[in-house]
C-alpha cells in the first residue's frame, strides 16, 4: 500500500490516497477454458446455441438458461465493428497507452458481438461497419489479451511462438483500486495529541459515551463530535480481556514470535481500547486484571518516519491486579 | 396478505477447498439444478431470482449478479443480490420468502455462494505483528471473555470441534470430514488466537447452496415433503460503540425472540427439535446457545459438556458438520436453512436427526452484528 499526503485539494486540506492491489485466480470452466485455449493457438471459437452461434461462447443459453451442448465452431478472424467509443485520454489500466476504440465486434460467422480494442490513429479512421482483424501477441498465455488489438483490413496479423502446451482452465487477474480519502479535522487531532503524549477522546454531550478522538460523531445519538467535545483521557487501565496471537507461515509471512493484543478498559472513564499491544510482556504473563499505562514513542522512535503511530502499546505499572469479575463484561 | 411459505427444493455443491473444475456460474448451477430437481421444477417455473455472497473483494468480481444473470435463470425476471457479510446466505433466503409471503412472487429461487479459493484467504490467519491479526484474531477475545463469565473449562471448545468434523463425516456435502477426530487430537492442534486452536477453526471452502421457496400452492404439488417456514427474521447492530456486549450481541437476542414469538415458541429448548447455528469457531456453539435464550446464562457450555448438543443428544447442533467443517462464507448462512429444511423434511440423511418436527436456522455475520434466522416445521402454520 503506497500512501501520500497531498494538500490543497479543494476544502479539503489533506488527503490520503491509497491503492490496494489483490491477486485473484479465476477458474475458467468448461466452455470459456477451451475459448481462452484457441486464444493461445490464434483462433476464436463459438458455441451454437440453436440456430445462433454464440462468440465469446457462453455455457447457458442466454434466454432459455438451458445448458448449451459443447458444439464448438471457429469463427473469425476478421470481423466487422457494430458500435464503438474513442477513448481519447487512455489510463494505466487500459489496454494500450495511446488513443484507440473499444468496439463491439461480430467476428465473421459469429450472431454475437466480442468487446475488444481497434487501434487506428484516429478517431477519423473509425466507422460502425469497417472490417477489422486480430492482431497476435508474440506472448499468448490463453488470455483475452493474447489479440492485442484488433486492426482494419481483413487479415490477422500472426505470430509463431510462445503458446501453452496444456489446455488453458486458470486465469491469473491482479485488481488494484487507488482512493482518495480526505482527512477529517479530528483525525488531524487526534494524531497531534498523539505526537504530544497526550491520551484524548470525543465525548458525546447526550449518552456521555466517550469515542476515539477521531470517530467525529456518536453512533448511538447521530450527534456530530468537534474540538467542544474534547477530553483528555487517562493514561492507565486494566486488561480485560486478550488474545495470544501465533502468526500463520503463509508465503512471504516471516514472523513467528507469538505476540499478544488486549483489550485496556481505561481508568476513571467508561472507554475500552481494543487489540491494542503489550510492551515487554512475555505472552504466558498476560492476564485478566493486569495493570497497565501507556507508552509512547521514543524521540528517536518518532523520527523513524515507517513508525505506523506514536503510541507504542501498554506496559505494567507493577500494581496490583485487578480482581473484579465483571471485568470481563467489559470488551468494547 | 399473508400467504404461507415452504421450502420445497434444496441443493449444494459439495464443498472443496478448491473447485478448478468450474466456473462461478457453472458452481451456482450445480447447487440450482440440485434445487430445482429436487422441487421436480425447471427454471421455467421461478418467478424471481435472489442471490446473495459475501464482499464482491473475495471474487475479484464487482457486482457478480450481472454477468450471472442468465446462468442462474434470471433472464427477463426479477434478480436481487442480498448483502450482510456472513449471514447473507440467511439473509438471501429471508429475502426471497418475504416475496412469497407478500403474495409478490408464487415461487422464488434463492442461491448463495462464495468461491474463496479465486481470491487469497490469507488476510484471515494472522500475519506478524506488522500484519494483520485475522478473522480469529478479532473473535478470541470475546471468546475469552465468554469464558471467563461462564467457567466454562477449555475442553468444551475441543468438543464442539469434535463433534461437529464426526458430524461432517457423514454429510456428503460437508468439506472437512474427520471421523477419527478426538479431544487429544483438537487439544494438541497449534494454537492459532488463544484460546482457539487450528482445529476449533472453520476451512476456507468453494461451494454454493440454492432454495426454492414457494406459497400454498406450490408446497401442495411438490413432490417432497415441504418445510414449512413459520417465522423468519432479520436484526443488525453496530459493530462496535462503547459499552456493547458483542459476547451477547443485543440484534441477536431480538432476532431470536422475533422468531420465537412469530413460531408460538415459548421454550426454545424443549420446543426445538434441532438447530443449525453459525459457528465458525467451536466457542460460538455455546455462546449462541446463550445469545439465543436457548440455555441461561452459563449454561450453553453444560449441554456441550452433557452431550446434549450431539447428534443424539436431546437438543442437536449442526448435525451436517456446520460452519466448523465447511465455511464457503456467502453460501454458509443458507446452508443453515437448507440443512434445517432437510431435518423437518426427513431428507437429512446419515446425519438425520430422529423425529424433527421444528427446526431452528440461524446466520451470523460481520463482526457479529448481523443476524438472520428461521424456525422451520414439518407442519404448515395454523
Amino acid at each position: 500500500m503506497r500512501t501520500s499526503h497531498e494538500r490543497g485539494i479543494a476544502e479539503v486540506t489533506i488527503t490520503v490516497e491509497s491503492t490496494i492491489k489483490f491477486p485473484y485466480k479465476r477458474s475458467l470452466g468448461p466452455v470459456i477454458g477451451p475459448f481462452m485455449t484457441a486464444l493461445a493457438e490464434q483462433r476464436f471459437i463459438a458455441i451454437r446455441s440453436g440456430s445462433r452461434v454464440i462468440c465469446p461462447p457462453l455455457e447457458w443459453d442466454p434466454e432459455t438458461a438451458a445448458e448449451l451442448p459443447r458444439d464448438f465452431v471457429d469463427v473469425g478472424p476478421a470481423g466487422t465493428v457494430c458500435t464503438w467509443s474513442w477513448v481519447s485520454r487512455p489510463t494505466e489500466q487500459h489496454p494500450l497507452d495511446r488513443p484507440f476504440a473499444f468496439a463491439l465486434i461480430k467476428l465473421d460467422g459469429a450472431d454475437t458481438a466480442l468487446t475488444h480494442v481497434v487501434d487506428v490513429e484516429s478517431i477519423d479512421q473509425m466507422s460502425t461497419g469497417m472490417r477489422v482483424a486480430p492482431r497476435w501477441r508474440a506472448e499468448r498465455l490463453g488470455h483475452i489479451t493474447d489479440v492485442e488489438a484488433f486492426v482494419p483490413g481483413e487479415e490477422a496479423i500472426t505470430v509463431n511462438g510462445g503458446v501453452p502446451g496444456e489446455p488453458v482452465t486458470m486465469m491469473s487477474y491482479d485488481a488494484s483500486i487507488t482512493y482518495k480519502i480526505p482527512v477529517s479535522d479530528n483525525t488531524i487531532k487526534a494524531h497531534e495529541a498523539t505526537a504530544q503524549g497526550r491520551l484524548v477522546g470525543l465525548k458525546c454531550p447526550v449518552c456521555e459515551r466517550i469515542y476515539a478522538r477521531d470517530r467525529g460523531f456518536c453512533p448511538i445519538d447521530t450527534v456530530e463530535l468537534t474540538d467542544d467535545h474534547e477530553v483528555e483521557l487517562p493514561q492507565r487501565g486494566v486488561v480485560t480481556s486478550y488474545t495470544i496471537i501465533t502468526p500463520v507461515q503463509y508465503p512471504g509471512q516471516t514472523e513467528t514470535e507469538p505476540f499478544s493484543r488486549v483489550m485496556v478498559l481505561i481508568d476513571e472513564i467508561d472507554v475500552v481500547m481494543m487489540y491494542q499491544p503489550l510492551v515487554d510482556v512475555p505472552v504466558e504473563d498476560v492476564r485478566i486484571g493486569m495493570r497497565v499505562a501507556v507508552v509512547w514513542a521514543s524521540e528517536a522512535e518518532k523520527a523513524d518516519a515507517g513508525r505506523p503511530g506514536n503510541l507504542v502499546g501498554w506496559m505494567p505499572t507493577g500494581e496490583p491486579d485487578n480482581t473484579d469479575p465483571s471485568l470481563a463484561n467489559r470488551i468494547m | 396478505m399473508n400467504e404461507r411459505c415452504a421450502i420445497v427444493g434444496v441443493g449444494q455443491t459439495h464443498f472443496k477447498k478448491r473447485r478448478d473444475d468450474v466456473s462461478i456460474a457453472g458452481l451456482l448451477r450445480e447447487a440450482i439444478d440440485r434445487a430445482l430437481a429436487d422441487a421436480e421444477l425447471t427454471l421455467r417455473d421461478i418467478d424471481a431470482v435472489v442471490i446473495g455472497k459475501a464482499p464482491d473483494a473475495f471474487e475479484g468480481i464487482v457486482m457478480p449478479e450481472i454477468f450471472l444473470a442468465d446462468a442462474v435463470g434470471a433472464t427477463n425476471k426479477p434478480l436481487l443480490r442480498v448483502h450482510t457479510a456472513g449471514s447473507v446466505g440467511g439473509s438471501t433466503l429471508v429475502v426471497g420468502a418475504h416475496h412469497v409471503i407478500t403474495g409478490i412472487h408464487g415461487t422464488v429461487l434463492t442461491v448463495a455462494w462464495e468461491k474463496q479459493s479465486e481470491g487469497n484467504a490469507q488476510w484471515g490467519l494472522a500475519g506478524g505483528r506488522s500484519g494483520g491479526i485475522g478473522a480469529g484474531g478479532a473473535f478470541a477475545p470475546w471468546m475469552r471473555a465468554y469464558i471467563q463469565q461462564s467457567g466454562a473449562p477449555d475442553y468444551i471448545g475441543w468438543m464442539v470441534a469434535v463433534k461437529d468434523r464426526r458430524n461432517a463425516a457423514k454429510n456428503p456435502y460437508a468439506h472437512l470430514k474427520m471421523p477419527d477426530i478426538t479431544l487429544e487430537k483438537v487439544k494438541e492442534s497449534p494454537m492459532l488466537w488463544d484460546p482457539i486452536r487450528f482445529h476449533e477453526s472453520c476451512p476456507s471452502s468453494d461451494g454454493a447452496c440454492a432454495a426454492i421457496v414457494t406459497n400454498e400452492e406450490g408446497a401442495k404439488r411438490a413432490p417432497r415433503p415441504p418445510a414449512w417456514i413459520h417465522g423468519l427474521s432479520v436484526r443488525s447492530e453496530l459493530g462496535q460503540f462503547p459499552g456493547r456486549n458483542p459476547v451477547r450481541p443485543q440484534a441477536g437476542v431480538e432476532c431470536a425472540h422475533d422468531v420465537y414469538r412469530q413460531a408460538g415458541i415459548t421454550d426454545p429448548r424443549s420446543q426445538i427439535d434441532m438447530a443449525e447455528l453459525y459457528v465458525p469457531f467451536s466457542w460460538y456453539e455455546p455462546m449462541w446457545l446463550e445469545g439465543h435464550d436457548i440455555a441461561g446464562p452459563g449454561e450453553g457450555w453444560k449441554m456441550v459438556d452433557t452431550g446434549e448438543t450431539d447428534l443424539g443428544g436431546a437438543f442437536p447442533v449442526n448435525p451436517s458438520g456446520g460452519v466448523l467443517s465447511t465455511n464457503a462464507i456467502g453460501a454458509s448462512g443458507m446452508v443453515r436453512f437448507a440443512e434445517a429444511a432437510q431435518q423437518v423434511r426427513g431428507l437429512a440423511g446419515e446425519h438425520q436427526v430422529d423425529g424433527v418436527r421444528t427446526a431452528l436456522a440461524q446466520a451470523y455475520g460481520g463482526a457479529a452484528q448481523y443476524f438472520a434466522m428461521g424456525v422451520l416445521r414439518n407442519t404448515p402454520p395454523e
